[in-house]
């Protein structure tokens, strides 16, 4: 009998226990991984008195399809051609301005971008670009400078070459190395990138991985990696052999921001939340912990400056205002193809 | 007899809740072409006449059915040894043995894994094997425990029967142990094959991105492309020739029974 009642008292224990998790003081975050210093987090439960309950996803596309079940997050990160897409599906709440003040702290370049142009829906949380990153005693700096992107279809590279396995972004390398926009909707372009990828696969059989290439290249693992400006810039920190480069063919200029889905269950702690976020000190530890570019111009200021945690850090600070660098749009054709493609590209 | 029938309950509810509903709603995502967001959908083969047409898509259910079966096949081999090795110890040494097989069981496979890949990115092996070895690592200690069961079921009078009657050791294996050990040995190949045809962690730790399995594109239809139909209609083409094969199996089993 006790035995019984100890086990029925178990399955009701198990069966609530989400339930408490939805108690009022609660503040559901979403974010990419490694994406924030903790200290942030448990800063903003302290001084608000209240749970943050923080999980990750490791790119948009994985965040829309959670989004799509219907389960409610107060406050999402993600990347600009999604907040695009979200913007014109109506499932965003419009900040509230009376609490997101810090704003006015964001950088006029990261502020008004043009799927938001009055920032009414985003706040951006940190930026970068899509570099390369090599080690400077296996790969000549000038031969790399010459080539930009088209360097990873030398045979020499073959079985010493990380790429970023994320679709927009390897696609958006070969559109670049072809001279087209990343953000064509066009499928013979597409079919040329995809042709182009085939070739780079074929010719120097690339480890497709995600932040795994993080560590390698910091240990010399490979000789060149097409990675992200902040990653980059910390394997640099802790690998002074590697350099970093821009390719001249252009790249991509990528806005992460915040936003408050439209099934949020507490939007008001969810702009607390995001106006706390863009305050300086927040910022400064977010970008010293994560090596990503603060949109806060103060911060980016200070980090760069001399003696500043970042001063004379390649790639820290991705390139601005080149006429062939581009932010992703949300193009439905690349939504669609290049998660296959680029599966296909893999398996060649 | 009707209490304990009394007692499934919870467990049918839990098959209903959990097993038998999800199975329902894939079958239902695979024969439709709409969204999950819209009440509106047709019912169609096109999700399965996409993957049947393309060749690409052939060739990853190949390699993940080459790749699972060398994994299965290979774990018998090893395992069948060392579970008759470890049925004939003394008992205490016995259960010390088992003890160190399921040890690795006890640490998560992520980590597992994640240290083969320090372990291997040292040789210069093609990345499929690398799978592969990840593989067999991960699912070995199913096999042995399996074959070990059955093993130590058996009454060792039978033996003893069957050197009285003039059988050397080989023949007493052949014509008692090994049939003996058959149930034991379909089981170990269903724990085995089951997650192996399935694993897209493995592959994606160990395959640096070449070693494209059918696991890795039912995760890329739900988490990428979030085309749910036809990720649906890949799992249901997936768990028919898992069926068939342990159909098939089954078969064999009962086949060996009757010799």
């Amino acid at each position: 009998m006790s035995k019984k009642l100890i086990s029925a008292l178990l399955i009701i224990c198990l069966v609530c226990l989400p339930l408490f998790a939805l108690a009022d003081g609660t503040l559901n975050v979403f974010n990419y991984g490694e994406y924030i210093d903790d200290e942030v987090i448990y800063n903003f439960e302290k001084e608000f008195g209240v749970r943050v309950n923080y999980s990750l996803n490791s790119n948009p596309e994985e965040m829309y399809t959670k989004l799509q079940t219907g389960v409610s997050y107060d406050v999402v990160v993600t990347s600009d051609y999604m907040i695009d897409r979200l913007i014109k599906e109506e499932r965003i709440l419009p900040l509230d301005k009376e609490i997101v003040t810090n704003l006015d702290q964001i950088s006029d370049t990261m502020k008004g971008l043009y799927f938001d142009p009055d920032n009414t829906y985003s706040a951006p949380y940190l930026w970068q670009n899509v570099v390369l990153c090599y080690d400077t005693t296996k790969i000549d700096p000038a031969k790399v400078e010459d080539k930009g992107w088209e360097i990873l279809l030398d045979p020499e590279l073959d079985g010493h070459a990380f790429i970023y396995d994320s679709p927009r972004d390897v696609f958006m390398m070969a559109f670049k190395a072809l001279g087209y926009s990343m953000n064509t909707d066009n499928p013979d372009e597409l079919q040329e990138a995809y042709d182009w990828l085939v070739k780079m696969k074929q010719a120097i059989h690339p480890s497709f991985v995600t932040d795994e290439m993080i560590d390698g290249m910091a240990q010399g693992e490979k000789w060149i990696a097409m990675m992200y400006s902040g990653d980059a810039a910390y394997a640099s920190m802790e690998n002074e052999k590697l350099a970093v480069w821009a390719p001249t063919q252009g790249t991509n200029i990528a806005i992460d921001c915040m936003f408050i889905p439209s099934n949020a269950a507490n939007p008001e702690l969810a702009n607390e939340f995001i106006n706390y976020v863009l305050d300086y000190d927040n910022s400064m530890m977010i970008t010293v912990e994560t090596c990503y570019t603060s949109p806060n111009a103060k911060v980016l200021e200070d980090v760069t400056a001399p003696g500043g945690e970042f001063d004379g850090v390649e790639g820290y600070l991705p390139r601005m205002g080149y006429e062939k660098d581009e932010i992703y749009q949300y193009v439905k054709l690349l939504q669609n193809e290049t998660p296959e493609l680029l599966i296909k590209v893999q398996m060649q | 007899m009707k209490s304990f029938f009394r007692m499934s309950y919870p467990y049918c509810l839990w098959i209903g809740v959990f097993i038998v509903a999800p199975m329902l709603m894939i079958f239902l995502y695979a024969i439709t072409n709409t969204g999950n967001s819209t009440l509106t959908f047709q019912f169609t083969l096109d999700n399965f006449a996409r993957f049947i047409r393309d060749p690409d898509f052939i060739r990853i259910l190949l390699t993940s059915l080459r790749i699972a079966l060398l994994t299965t096949v290979v774990c018998l081999l090893i395992g069948y040894p060392a579970a008759l090795f470890i049925a004939n110890l003394p008992d205490r040494k016995q259960t010390f043995m088992i003890l160190l097989m399921t040890l690795p069981m006890w640490i998560n496979m992520v980590l597992k894994t994640y240290a083969w890949r320090g372990i291997l990115l040292n040789f210069d092996f093609s990345s499929e094997f690398k799978v592969f070895i990840g593989m067999v690592y991960d699912f070995l200690p199913f096999m042995i425990i399996q074959i070990h069961t059955a093993i130590a079921k058996l009454d060792p009078n039978l033996l003893i029967a069957a050197h009285d009657l003039g059988a050397n050791n080989v023949k007493s294996f052949l014509k008692v142990t090994l049939p003996l050990s058959v149930p034991g040995i379909i089981s170990g190949i269903t724990l085995v094959f089951l997650p192996a045809v399935s694993s897209f962690f493995i592959p994606r730790m160990l395959g640096n991105g070449e070693v494209i399995l059918i696991g890795n594109l039912i995760e890329l239809c739900f988490k990428k492309t979030g085309d749910w139909n036809f990720g649906s209609a890949i799992s249901l083409i997936m768990a028919l020739i898992i069926i068939t094969a342990m159909w098939a199996t089954r078969k064999l089993d009962r086949s060996a029974e009757e010799d």
